[in-house]
C-alpha cells in the first residue's frame, strides 16, 4: 500500500509538541529556559486552537477549485490580507498570559498595543522568511505562534487533504505554499521509513522519497550529518541532510530513534547542529522555523 | 549541471547572529547554546539506494555507510533497511534480505576472482584482468569449434549449444535486455535468469 501523500495536523498538534518542548526543556541544559518558555507558547496555542472557530474562511469552492488543479489551497502569499490575524493574535496572547513570565510580559504588552502597520509589517516579514526589524524581534515568534494557529485551524477546515504536489511545487507545503521546517522519518507501522517534509507554518505533512535533497532534489552527494557527544553517543535524534550539489541542508528526524520528536521543539532544540554547521560553512540552511528568528 | 532550486530561500543560523536573534531578544541568553557547541562532534553517514540481490523481486534497499572518501577511509556498512519508496516492496525485506548485512560482511564473501585449474584441488586468486581474458578467450575458443551456421534444412541460424549463460537474480530491465542481446547475438540459446536462491 502506498504511504499518504499528505498528512493533515492533527487536532491536538501544539498539545504535542508543548509536551515536547518541556521533555527537551530537560534534557538541553543550554536551552532549558527557552525551551520551557516555549512549551508555554505551545501550551497556549492549544488553547486558542481550541476556542472558536475560524472567523473568516475562503468560499467553498476556492477550495475544491484549488484543490482539484494542485495550488495550495491556503496560500499564505494569496490569504495574508484575509485572514483575520488580529483576533487570532489576541486569543493566543490572552492564552499565553496566564503563563508567560515578568522578563517575557513586555513582548506580550508590545504586541498588544502594536499599531496595525507595524503588526502587517511583522506578517508580512514572517510569511517571507525576513528577519524583521531587530528591535521587533523578540515579538516575532509570538506573533508567530498566533499565525501557526490561524492556518492549522485553516487547514483543519480542509475538505480534503490536498494531492500528492506536482514536480515543481514537491518541495513547497501543498497546504500553503510555505517552506518546511525539517523533515520527519515515520514509524508507523503502515508507513515505516517513509519520509515527510513538515510546513513550518501549518504543520501539514507530505511525503518526499528518502535520501533526496529537499531543496534541489538530487541524489548523488547527500551527506547525513549529527551531532555526538564526548562519549560518542548520539545526541538527540536529529541529523542533518546535506546535499553537496546545491550546498544547503534540511534537518531530518527518524522516529525510530524517538518516537516523541516534533519536527518544530527538535528543530529549536538542535540549535547546536546549526551552530556547528554554520561554523563548518559547507551547507546553508533550508529550513524555517518562525520561531526562531535570526538576523544576519 | 543545473540546479533546480525552487520557491527556497536560506537562512543564517550562525553564532554571529545570536545576539540579535528572536532568543536573546525576548531575554534568553544565547551564549550556553553557542558554547555547547564545544562538546560535541559532527560526524556524517551516507545512505545509498540498491536492490536487494537475493531474488529476482528485487526488493529496495538502503544502505547505511560510515566513513568518509575524502579522506582516504573505507566505507563501511553499518546498517541496512528496507527503502520504504520501492515501489514492489515498500519497506519490507523478507528475512534473507533483513540479514544481507552479515552477508555483505561475510569473511567466507567472495570478493576477488578465483580459478582452480583442471586436475589441481586448490583455489588460487587471479586478477579481474586476467579473469576476464581467461573467460573470452575459453568461449572463443568454445564457440569456433562448436558453432552452427546452417541447420539440417540448409537454414542459415546463429546457434552456439555447447555452452549456457546463467544471469543474476536483482537485475533491472535494462541489465536484462543488454544480457539479452549479447547472449542471443552470440547464439546462445541455452540461457537463463536466477530468479530465487
Amino acid at each position: 500500500m502506498d504511504p499518504p501523500a499528505v498528512i493533515l495536523p492533527a487536532n491536538d498538534v501544539f498539545a504535542i509538541r508543548s509536551q515536547r518542548l518541556h521533555a527537551l526543556s530537560g534534557r538541553v541544559e543550554a536551552l532549558s529556559e527557552f525551551l520551557a518558555f516555549m512549551g508555554q507558547v505551545a501550551q497556549a496555542q492549544q488553547a486558542a486552537l481550541e476556542r472558536g472557530a475560524p472567523s473568516w474562511l475562503p468560499e467553498p469552492e476556492a477550495f475544491t477549485l484549488a484543490l482539484e488543479h494542485g495550488m495550495p489551497p491556503l496560500s499564505v502569499d494569496a490569504l495574508r490580507r484575509d485572514v483575520d490575524i488580529r483576533s487570532e493574535l489576541m486569543a493566543f496572547l490572552d492564552a499565553l498570559d496566564l503563563h508567560v513570565g515578568e522578563a517575557q510580559r513586555p513582548l506580550v504588552e508590545q504586541l498588544r498595543h502594536m499599531p496595525e502597520e507595524e503588526r502587517k509589517g511583522l506578517v508580512e516579514a514572517l510569511l517571507d522568511g525576513q528577519p524583521g526589524p531587530e528591535e521587533s524581534r523578540g515579538a516575532m515568534p509570538l506573533l508567530a505562534a498566533a499565525l501557526q494557529v490561524a492556518w492549522v485551524r485553516l487547514v483543519r477546515c480542509l475538505p480534503d487533504a490536498p494531492k500528492r504536489p506536482s514536480d515543481e511545487t514537491r518541495t513547497i507545503c501543498p497546504s500553503c505554499g510555505a517552506p518546511p521546517v525539517a523533515s520527519v522519518v515515520q514509524n508507523d507501522a503502515a508507513y515505516r521509513g517513509a519520509r515527510y517534509l513538515q510546513c513550518g507554518l501549518c504543520a501539514t505533512q507530505w511525503y518526499l522519497e528518502r535520501a533526496r535533497c529537499s531543496v534541489c532534489e538530487h541524489t548523488g552527494k547527500l551527506k547525513y550529518l549529527s551531532l555526538q557527544d564526548d562519549d560518542g553517543n548520539p545526541w538527540l535524534p536529529v541529523q542533518a541532510e546535506t546535499c553537496g550539489d546545491c550546498h544547503s541542508y534540511l534537518k531530518i528526524m527518524p522516529r525510530e530513534l524517538d518516537d516523541g520528536l516534533d519536527a518544530i521543539a527538535d528543530d529549536l532544540a538542535s540549535l547546536a547542529l546549526d551552530l556547528s554547521l554554520n561554523e563548518e560553512g559547507a551547507f546553508r540552511r533550508s529550513g524555517y522555523n518562525p520561531l526562531l528568528i535570526v538576523g544576519e | 549541471m543545473t540546479l533546480r532550486v525552487t520557491r527556497r530561500q536560506f537562512f543564517k543560523l550562525g553564532a554571529a547572529g545570536m545576539a540579535t536573534s528572536s532568543m536573546a531578544m525576548m531575554g534568553f541568553a544565547p551564549e550556553p547554546a553557542v558554547a555547547s557547541v564545544r562538546h560535541f562532534k559532527l560526524t556524517g553517514a551516507k545512505i545509498t539506494r540498491n536492490n536487494c540481490t537475493y531474488c529476482s523481486v528485487g526488493c529496495g534497499l538502503l544502505l547505511y555507510s560510515r566513513g568518509d572518501e575524502s579522506i582516504n577511509n573505507i566505507d563501511d556498512i553499518y546498517h541496512v533497511e528496507g527503502d520504504p519508496d520501492h515501489p514492489v516492496s515498500r519497506g519490507s525485506l523478507c528475512p534473507k534480505g533483513a540479514g544481507v548485512l552479515d552477508f555483505i560482511k561475510s569473511r567466507s564473501r567472495l570478493s576477488h576472482p578465483m580459478v582452480r585449474e583442471p586436475g589441481s584441488n586448490e583455489w588460487k586468486r587471479i586478477s579481474w584482468d586476467e579473469a576476464l581474458d581467461r573467460i573470452a578467450r575459453r568461449m572463443k575458443d568454445d564457440r569456433d569449434a562448436n558453432f552452427v551456421s546452417e541447420d539440417e534444412n540448409g537454414n542459415t541460424v546463429n546457434h552456439w549449444l555447447t555452452a549456457g549463460f546463467l544471469a543474476a537474480s536483482a537485475s533491472s530491465n535494462e541489465t536484462g535486455y543488454l544480457t539479452h542481446k549479447v547472449v542471443r547475438s552470440l547464439g546462445m540459446l541455452a540461457f537463463d535468469n536466477q530468479a530465487r536462491v
